[in-house]
């Protein structure tokens, strides 16, 4: 069918050469049809007719009328009849029926609805469940036993915001909402996909985004930030860097790289994808990086859209060395004043100096160590072939030959004949008893001629650089050699080869005017290192090299088509845009997203607060605003929320004060079996959602059990730069067993996540990561019953209830009620956990008690009151 | 029950009513039993309860040897007799993107001569004298091609169908599609991954829900005997005897059913005192899969278990041939990228000493667990495919080595209805494109799905706005492989 485009609602209404392929007032007639029906000649799809049952989905598509998504060309005007897309009003509150029940205007939206349904909100929960769920909410820990006195001493109604006031001045606060901020932000600290080379300074934004929630930041200015913070004067005007914006642009930094792609301008830009997937998904709930091949095919996003917000990105540094190597070096971003950072590099390169005057004396003492043996290769070979070959010792035969022993040692052992091909020592093998020592000596004149041509090419190198270089000419590449070139060469030479000097024999061998040198490089190496300052350094971007993109047809970065101007989405923007006419863009897009007038990044956040506290959101997908989005259940209440959002001046802590302190947050989980049935998806929020522990919560209240939690702030917990050796474990996520800082400040190696993290769906750290998914699956139970790290929490709890002297048995069962489950212990639970002590089958060991108090500790822990908020 | 749990609409429609959810998960799910055993009117739902597969399968599992690094095709499976001719000639035709771009040579002829071998008279290098031996059960696809010169990209498209992006795992796929027949075991193991080259992306279940990942065996580097002492992590209590902990577990079932609230749906809860019931089952269940002592001396001989060249590869087929005994869905084993501190089959450098030793390290096992499979009538119905993530190039590197080549380069598959002795697709006359019946990585992942019985293009996973799948939107079913 030539020039059918099936691609558009337009192209597919025109058809081919042929006219349309469908016929909506006869269906029957519509040549698809015809088509897919396998009974004309044309025969589609050409690999195979479809099932009758997906025939019969077309014919009822046909027979709709061939419905169609909208188009991006249906936005052209700019204008969009997407809910999402439309400014933010501020709705007038419903009138509701119970008014004692409504404590603000959150619950009058919500009991609208319930009573429009018929539905009425479950009782409140008891004050201890309320307390427990707000502290594991806003800081993540569960409540102490003197918080949960205190509270329940407090009769007034005021108790509830005194808690709530409490848990957001705790700096435990940041450390728990940022995490959720992390996860939308695809936070790791490291590049991922294949080479996972560290980000060594990631941590900084990880710890910005920490203290931006305990300072209660502006969500504007967190948004602004975070696209362009570099760009932005500083909060302090006497600050000569923005050290704190930097740092906020390791939002864009630190996302998944593909750093040994050989492809390199498409490394480049499946970076600048990533950056626009989770920029997009982030602070506009919007899937724009569908549209990076085709246009968005549900959403008014036209690829146009996707490569006029690529310029921005391409126009801006990512790496600091893109195609220079195999793997392309990451950029790292100074966050001091200039002589300070001029500082750090001086001491890098009086470093790196330092260790290559001491790697060229040791050089040379090696190569006189080789020199001083290869005359002698010959003697050193057939020695070792009696070794090797008929059981001679080494030491004997050393002497005997006036050879070093442990080189003929090495010797023999190399010359050894293996299993697998060696081609290089084929002749060897091949010498005869008569032939032996013919062979050894070519080998050795081999062995010396390949010396020779080496040194007799790098001098002539040297002559001709030196004479280039005064003539102002270009210097030739200084000759390479291959291991492969010579072998037998290369593996004699090897450091742990034959003729490679022995870490142990260089104290021997080493003339006294090297170890003289020699020590006071080492002197004065650790001298530097010792005052070398922190590297003042950030993952972050920059302004970089300024791009005229062009739009990359089907995604290809080696098949350029239009140009688009640097801009943002038609649909959200208009077509009236200010052109942007200098730098990336990066400050212009920061200014659009961290905007009021943009109708989707309150809404978006005032969705994230919602869903962080409720379990789900008012919009269920939380990064998708779009038209396969969910909707909203109650859109009214969400842009009530997203217009107090932007009133209270984008405060996050505003938000938390209104919705915790609403009767729906004060709810019960509990809920009869008619009232479930009536809400089933609970979309009307007539009852709270219980919800699991995520692991943080999990791993850091298992800390505090015992009171080993490190409340330690910020820093790093992870050393080093680059990749490690596929065999070592340092590819691996520190193991959270090896310290007892909160989870929040483990190093994420997105590679090798550590098993917790995977085993309590922490999720992927590879992509934006709006909502963490719950499971229930035998590995968690596995670890309740049987690691180490619960053994330890249970058997530190018993032996400290053991050892309090002023309590009895059941006195103890109740105090274990307290710490673990935030909660009395009723006299039946007494009596069932003193039975069980009681009944614990002993083994009779000495430590039956401890043993049986462990054991009781860990039902706590493993039970779901422990796992689970209510 | 949260739209973020498992079972919700990205699986099924939504579940209105408990009463429905039963109906849908009920059937040929032996939780019945489980809810008996507990002596509660239970039935949790259960992610990876079998599923029907879409049309009648071939295959009920699969076995994949991943020989990471990247085997050379025309040093193993794809004699090229042109290259003999024009050894030390330089490529006549313009050379694509390689990964050492600065160090290539000439073209390079084989070292090993080729033999042929069985009914079928395929022929098969000297690297492989014992694999050679099972020639007529092979399905040798010479025609393979990837996307990604280098090994992350390339070793993360094998394994999910990307190079770019982070996307599902192909055994998480097909126990997300299939799911298990034997709830006692993860339903996909992977024995020693490496962590290089992707790690844990290799057998991540990405955005799938995380139950579909891959449960991992040690890595790549842990020595077999290390592995063995813990092959599952806190598979075992150090401190109580199996009745002390029946008793432990006991406690917490008693406290846990006393939250479920009455007769009220709480799947959630209730998949909880399944899972912890079913890790009970698993730490008497999991240690004998992994106990191999009762396999007689001549079974551990046949795979190498001998010989310290063949001791690693060779326990892991017979831990593939174990595993996929008691039903394990995807298997997935690999020799690793550096065994011994050394580079493995990528031989940038030193091409002959490099394949002889890894080939010597495989060949044994690989052929020890046809052997085997065949023996217990699990060839039948057990897809097994062998490859590296690309081939090598004909032409040298570094004087004696070969670079990478995703062009064209050769996997093979056997068993379940594969069809045996016969070569599926070419290369052209040196071996560096694949020219004849091109198998895409996409169409192989389309093609073990279709082994399967799963329509590649109908597997799918709605996340973030769209429909996934592990084929993306390519993948062409090679139904020559079949018998």
């Amino acid at each position: 069918m030539g020039g059918l485009n099936l691609e558009t609602a337009k192209g597919f209404r025109k058809g081919g050469a042929h006219g349309p392929i469908v016929s909506v007032e006869s269906p029957e007639q519509s040549r698809l049809l015809g088509a897919l029906s396998y009974e004309q000649p044309l025969r589609m799809p050409p690999t195979g007719k479809l099932s009758d049952a997906e025939i019969a989905d077309v014919r009822r598509w046909v027979e709709m009328g061939a419905p169609w998504p909208e188009a991006p060309a249906d936005a052209a005007d700019g204008g969009s009849t997407l809910w999402s897309f439309q400014p933010v009003k501020k709705p007038a509150v419903p009138a509701v029926q119970d008014i004692a029940w409504a404590r603000n205007d959150v619950d009058r939206f919500l009991l609208a609805k319930m009573e429009e349904q018929g539905l009425e909100p479950v009782p409140p929960a008891d004050k201890l469940t309320w307390l427990r769920r707000a502290t594991f909410d806003l800081i993540g820990l569960p409540p102490t036993p003197a918080e949960m006195d205190a509270f329940l001493a407090d009769k007034t109604e005021g108790a509830y915001e005194a808690v709530v006031e409490r848990l957001l001045a705790s700096p435990r606060y940041g450390e728990r909402w940022g995490r959720h901020w992390l996860d939308v932000a695809r936070y790791a600290d490291s590049t991922g996909a294949d080479e996972d080379h560290r980000y060594p300074y990631a941590w900084r934004y990880r710890d910005y985004v920490i203290k931006a929630f305990n300072d209660d930041k502006p969500y504007d200015r967190f948004v602004q930030e975070q696209i362009a913070g570099d760009l932005m004067p500083p909060d302090d005007p006497n600050a000569r860097v923005n050290a704190e914006g930097i740092v906020a642009t390791g939002f864009l930094a630190l996302g998944t790289k593909l750093i040994a792609e050989i492809d390199k301008p498409k490394l480049f830009y499946d970076v600048v994808d990533e950056q626009i997937d989770t920029t997009s998904k982030a602070f506009l709930g919007l899937t724009l990086a569908c549209a990076r091949c085709h246009d968005h095919k549900f959403d008014p996003l036209p690829t146009t859209d996707y490569y006029a917000m690529a310029s921005i990105f391409a126009s801006t540094k990512q790496f600091e060395d893109l195609d220079g190597a195999v793997v392309s070096k990451l950029y790292f971003r100074p966050i001091a004043p200039d002589e300070e950072v001029a500082a750090y590099e001086a001491s890098n390169k009086e470093i790196a100096d330092k260790k290559a005057e001491i790697s060229k004396v040791e050089g040379l003492e090696s190569k006189r160590y080789r020199d001083q043996h290869a005359p002698r290769l010959a003697s050193y070979m057939l020695a070792a072939y009696q070794i090797y070959s008929e059981g001679g010792e080494a030491a004997p035969l050393a002497k005997r030959d006036g050879l070093e022993q442990d080189v003929l040692e090495r010797m023999a052992e190399y010359l050894k004949p293996q299993r697998e091909r060696r081609p290089q020592l084929e002749a060897w093998y091949a010498a005869t008893d008569a032939t032996r020592a013919t062979a050894a000596q070519q080998y050795q004149e081999s062995f010396l001629a390949t010396i020779e041509l080496r040194e007799n090419a790098e001098k002539t190198w040297e002559k001709e650089a030196a004479a280039a270089k005064a003539a102002g000419k270009p210097v030739p590449d200084k000759p390479k050699f291959f291991a492969g070139d010579d072998r037998f060469f290369t593996e004699i030479n090897a450091a742990k080869g034959p003729f490679g000097l022995p870490e142990e024999k260089r104290d021997a061998f080493y003339l006294d005017e090297s170890k003289a040198a020699l020590e006071t490089l080492r002197a004065e190496l650790k001298a530097l290192e010792d005052k070398a300052p922190n590297p003042p350094m950030a993952c972050a971007v920059n302004e970089g090299e300024i791009v005229d993109q062009k739009v990359l047809v089907r995604g290809n970065v080696h098949n350029p088509g239009e140009p688009v101007a640097k801009r943002f989405p038609i649909a959200l923007a208009g077509r009236d845009q200010e052109p942007i006419t200098s730098g990336s863009g990066r400050l212009e897009l920061a200014h659009w997203l961290g905007s009021e007038h943009n109708p989707l990044t309150a809404r978006v956040m005032a969705n994230r607060i919602w869903q962080w506290h409720f379990g789900e959101g008012l919009v269920r997908t939380p990064n998708n605003f779009g038209k396969l989005g969910e909707k909203p259940t109650h859109p009214e209440l969400l842009d009530y929320l997203a217009a107090r959002f932007v009133e209270s001046g984008w405060s996050i802590k505003q938000m938390h004060r209104l919705l915790m302190l609403s009767s729906a947050y004060r709810m019960s989980a509990d809920a009869t079996p008619e009232q479930r049935e009536k809400d089933q998806e609970n979309r009307y929020w007539s009852r709270f959602e219980p919800r699991r522990l995520e692991v943080e919560e999990m791993r850091d209240s298992l800390l505090t059990l015992d009171g080993s939690l490190d409340l330690t702030m910020g820093g790093a917990l992870m050393e080093g730069q680059g990749t490690d050796k596929e065999f070592s474990d340092a590819r691996k996520s520190l193991h959270p067993d090896s310290t007892k800082r909160r989870t929040v400040y483990l190093p994420v190696r997105r590679s090798n996540l550590p098993t917790l993290f995977s085993l309590f769906d922490f999720g992927d750290a590879a992509i934006s990561n709006a909502q963490r998914t719950q499971t229930n699956v035998a590995p968690q139970a596995l670890y309740m019953m049987n690691s180490e790290f619960v053994e330890e929490r249970a058997g530190a709890l018993a032996s400290e209830l053991l050892k309090d002297e002023a309590l009895d048995d059941a006195g103890r069962v109740r105090e274990a009620y307290r710490i673990v489950l935030n909660r009395p212990a009723t006299a039946d639970r007494v009596d069932q956990a003193l039975s069980y002590i009681a009944g614990f089958p002993t083994d009779g060991s000495e430590d039956a008690r401890s043993l049986a108090w462990t054991s009781f500790c860990r039902t706590l822990i493993a039970s779901n009151q422990f796992l689970y908020v209510n | 029950m949260n739209s973020r749990q498992l079972n919700s609409r990205h699986l099924n429609p939504p579940v209105r009513s408990r009463r429905e959810f039963l109906r849908r998960t009920s059937a040929g799910f032996g939780s019945l039993a489980l809810a008996s055993m507990l002596g509660a009117d239970v039935q949790a739902p259960h992610p990876l309860a079998p599923k029907q597969p879409h049309f009648p399968a071939r295959a009920k599992r699969v076995i994949f040897m991943f020989m990471h690094g990247g085997p050379s095709h025309i040093d193993t499976f794809d004699p090229k007799p042109a290259l003999d001719k024009a050894h030390g000639q330089p490529l006549p035709f313009d050379r694509p993107l390689t990964f050492a771009e600065g160090s290539t040579g000439a073209l390079m002829r084989s070292p090993w001569k080729f033999k042929q071998y069985g009914q079928s008279g395929l022929p098969v290098s000297e690297l492989f004298p014992h694999v050679a031996q099972h020639v007529d059960d092979l399905c040798i696809v010479r025609s393979m091609v990837g996307d990604s010169v280098a090994h992350g990209g390339a070793v993360l498209q094998l394994n999910t169908g990307s190079n770019t992006f982070t996307r599902p795992s192909a055994g998480s796929w097909v126990i997300y599609g299939l799911g298990t027949e034997n709830q006692n075991l993860p339903a996909f193991i992977t024995l020693k991954p490496g962590l290089s080259h992707g790690g844990a992306k290799n057998w991540s279940s990405a955005f799938l829900p995380g139950i579909y990942q891959g449960t991992p065996v040690g890595h790549g580097g842990v020595s077999v005997d290390e592995l063995m002492k813990e092959p599952i992590e806190h598979l075992h209590n150090s401190r109580l005897s199996m009745s002390q902990q029946r008793y432990e577990l006991d406690m917490i079932q008693k406290m846990n059913r006393a939250t479920l609230r009455g007769q009220d749906d709480d799947p959630d809860l209730e998949a909880r005192i399944e899972a912890l019931e079913l890790a009970f089952r698993m730490q008497t269940e999991a240690p004998e899969a992994f106990d191999i002592s009762k396999e007689t001396e001549a079974t551990k001989k046949l795979y190498g278990l001998d010989d310290d060249y063949t001791r690693d590869f060779g326990w892991q087929c017979l831990m593939a041939r174990r595993l996929a005994e008691r039903n394990v869905r995807f298997i997935q084993i690999s020799h690793e990228y550096g065994p011994g501190n050394e580079v493995g089959w990528d031989a940038h450098s030193e091409l002959i000493r490099l394949h002889t030793r890894t080939a010597l390290m495989v060949d044994k096992p690989i052929a020890g667990l046809l052997t085997d499979l065949k023996a217990h009538g699990l060839l039948e119905d057990t897809l097994v495919v062998w490859g590296g993530e690309f081939g090598r190039t004909p032409i040298s590197q570094a004087g004696d080595g070969r670079d990478h080549n995703p062009y064209g380069y050769t996997m093979w598959m056997a068993g379940a209805g594969v069809k045996g002795g016969y070569a599926y697709g070419a290369t052209d006359e040196f071996g560096y494109y694949a020219v004849e019946d091109r198998m895409h990585i996409h169409d192989l992942h389309a093609t073990m799905l279709h082994a399967l019985g799963m329509h590649h293009d109908k597997l799918t996973y709605f996340y973030s706005g769209r429909n996934f799948r592990l084929t993306d939107v390519e993948g062409v079913v090679a139904e020559k492989v079949f018998a």
